[in-house]
C-alpha cells in the first residue's frame, strides 16, 4: 500500500478507476480546496471526505475500499455542482470505488438490504409489491440483467444462502 | 447539453416564446403520458390528482402499461451496469413514444435516470452494448424520438397562471416551506450552461405564490431530504438525522407546510417521523405533501385519504 510520503505513486488504483468509467480521469485536476466536504450530507454524519478520498485514490491506497466511508455517500451531487473545476463527477466517482469494492468481495453484507428490492424488480418490474407490467416486459428485464449482479442477489434470496431478507 | 439528451428534453423557453399568452395551447393537440414513480405507490394522489387537472384542462393523458422501474436505485448500489441502466431506461422511452409525445415525471429519480440513461449513450462503447440488448427485443435506441421529456415543476412552472385560474381554494397566506430535492437542484446537466447553473431555482416558490401560500425561508432548505440514494435503508439512524434536521429546520422558520416535487422525498419526510420519536427523542409535526398533491385539493379533485388526512386539516377554512 502507497503512502503519500513515498516518492513513487501507485497508479495502478487510479487506472482501474478510469478504465471503468472515461470520465474519471478528471479527478486529477482536484486542487483539494474541500468545498465539497463543506456541504455534504454524508460527512455530517459520518467519516466520509470525498477530498480524501480523492487524494487517496491518487496515491494508490487502495485501502478505501475495505472501509464503509465510500458506503456513506448520498449521491446528492451537491459537491459535484459546488467544485470549482469543471469536469469531476464525484457520484460516478464513488459508484466506480464500489464497484472495485465489489469486484474485491468487500462491503457484500450491504447486499443484504437490497433482496427485497432485487427480487420485486425481476419479479414484477417494480420495487413495489404490486405491478400491472405484462409478462413479456418482465422477461425482458430479466433478460437484460442475466449477468448483473442483481440477479446473483436474486437467485440467493431464492436459496437462502445466508442473504438474510 | 449532449446529443442524446437535447434530443429528448421538452424546451419549456421555447413554448414560452410561441404560446405566451397561454402555454397550454402547446399541449393541446399533444398526447401527454404520466411516468409512473415507484414510491407513488405510497402516494397515489400525485398521479391521481396530476390526471385530474390535465384532463380538467382538456388534455390526452394516459400512462403507459409496458414502462418499468427506472432502476436508478440498483444502479446506485452497482447491482446493474451502465449499459444494463440505459437499456432499461431507454426500452421505456421507446415504448412511451409510441403512444405519446411528451411525457411528465413527477419524481426526480426518475426524471434523473431517464436522462443519465440518455447520457450514457454518448460513450461509444456503452452505446454499442445498450444497442446489442435492445436488439434481442426487436428494439433500437432512439437518437431524436418525437417524445420530449418534462420534469414536473417545469411543466407546472410554464402552466401556473392557467392553474391559478382553477382554484377552488386558496393557500390564503399559509406558510409554506419549499424542499426541492437534491437530484432537482443539483443536476450536473446545469453546469454545462452557466446560465442555468448560477440561476436560482425558485419555481416551487412561483407556483406556490399563486396557490396564495406565504414563502419561508429556512436554513435547511437545499439539504437533503435523509433519503440519499437509499441511505434511510443501508444507514437508517445517520441519514434520519438529515431528515431531522431538515424538518426541525422548517418547523422553527415557522412554517406550516412542506412542500416538495419528488415522492421519494416525501416518503423520506414522511415516513420515519415515529422513528425519530424514538432517536431524538421528538418527532417534527409539520406536515409534507407533494405539489401535485396540493394543487389536487386544491382543486377540489378526489384524493385518497393519506393526502386528506395531511393537507385538508390546513385549509378547511380557505374556501374562495
Amino acid at each position: 500500500m502507497a503512502t503519500k510520503n513515498e516518492s513513487k505513486n501507485n497508479w495502478d488504483f487510479f487506472n482501474r478507476i478510469i478504465t471503468d468509467v472515461d470520465e474519471n480521469w478528471n479527478i486529477i485536476q482536484c486542487i483539494s480546496c474541500g468545498k465539497c466536504v463543506g456541504d455534504c450530507p454524508a460527512s455530517k454524519i459520518s467519516d466520509f471526505n470525498i477530498r480524501k478520498i480523492v487524494e487517496k485514490v491518487l496515491i494508490g491506497d487502495e485501502s478505501i475500499l475495505k472501509e464503509e466511508d465510500i458506503w456513506y455517500c448520498f449521491l446528492c451531487n451537491k459537491c459535484s455542482k459546488i467544485c470549482p473545476k469543471e469536469g469531476i463527477n464525484i457520484p460516478l466517482f464513488i459508484l466506480s470505488l464500489r464497484n472495485e469494492a465489489f469486484k474485491k468481495g468487500y462491503n457484500i453484507p450491504q447486499l443484504k438490504k437490497y433482496v427485497k428490492m432485487c427480487k420485486r424488480f425481476l419479479e414484477n418490474g417494480t420495487v413495489m409489491k404490486e405491478s400491472d407490467l405484462p409478462t413479456e416486459r418482465i422477461e425482458e428485464i430479466k433478460k437484460i440483467c442475466e449477468f448483473a449482479r442483481i440477479k446473483y442477489l436474486h437467485k440467493a434470496s431464492k436459496k437462502n444462502i445466508g442473504i438474510e431478507e | 447539453m449532449e446529443g442524446y439528451i437535447k434530443s429528448v428534453v421538452l424546451d419549456t423557453d421555447e413554448i414560452l416564446q410561441t404560446y405566451n399568452d397561454n402555454p397550454l395551447d402547446f399541449f393541446k393537440d399533444k398526447k401527454i403520458c404520466l411516468f409512473k414513480a415507484c414510491l407513488e405507490y405510497y402516494y397515489p394522489g400525485i398521479r391521481t390528482c396530476l390526471k385530474s387537472m390535465l384532463e380538467d384542462f382538456d388534455l390526452q393523458v394516459s400512462t403507459s402499461l409496458e414502462q418499468s422501474c427506472c432502476s436508478g436505485t440498483f444502479l446506485q448500489r452497482n447491482l446493474i451496469t451502465r449499459a444494463q441502466f440505459a437499456a432499461i431506461n431507454e426500452r421505456n422511452i421507446v415504448s412511451i413514444n409510441e403512444i405519446a409525445d411528451i411525457l411528465i415525471v413527477s419524481c426526480n429519480g426518475c426524471y434523473l435516470s431517464l436522462l443519465r440513461g440518455r447520457k450514457f449513450l454518448n460513450s461509444k462503447d456503452i452505446r454499442e452494448k445498450t444497442t446489442k440488448i435492445l436488439k434481442e427485443f426487436k428494439k433500437d435506441i432512439l437518437f431524436s424520438p418525437k417524445l420530449k421529456i418534462v420534469h414536473i415543476l417545469d411543466f407546472l412552472h410554464l402552466i401556473r397562471e392557467q392553474i391559478g385560474e382553477r382554484l377552488k381554494y386558496s393557500l390564503n397566506g399559509l406558510k409554506c416551506a419549499v424542499h426541492y430535492g437534491c437530484h432537482y437542484l443539483n443536476l450536473l446537466l446545469d453546469k454545462k450552461d452557466i446560465h442555468s447553473f448560477i440561476a436560482p431555482k425558485n419555481k416551487l416558490e412561483d407556483i406556490l405564490t399563486i396557490l396564495g401560500g406565504s414563502i419561508i425561508e429556512y436554513q435547511e432548505r437545499d439539504s437533503c431530504c435523509g433519503w440519499g440514494a437509499s441511505q434511510n435503508v443501508i444507514h437508517r439512524d445517520e441519514a434520519l438525522q438529515i431528515t431531522f434536521n431538515k424538518l426541525k429546520s422548517a418547523e422553527s422558520a415557522g412554517a406550516e407546510l412542506l412542500v416538495t416535487n419528488c415522492p421519494t422525498c416525501l416518503y423520506s419526510l414522511n415516513k420515519f417521523r415515529d422513528d425519530m420519536k424514538d432517536l431524538f427523542g421528538e418527532s417534527p409535526q409539520i406536515p409534507a405533501v407533494h405539489i401535485n398533491e396540493l394543487i389536487g385539493v386544491l382543486m377540489e379533485y378526489e384524493c385518497d385519504k393519506y393526502c386528506i388526512e395531511r393537507i385538508l386539516p390546513l385549509i378547511e377554512e380557505l374556501k374562495i
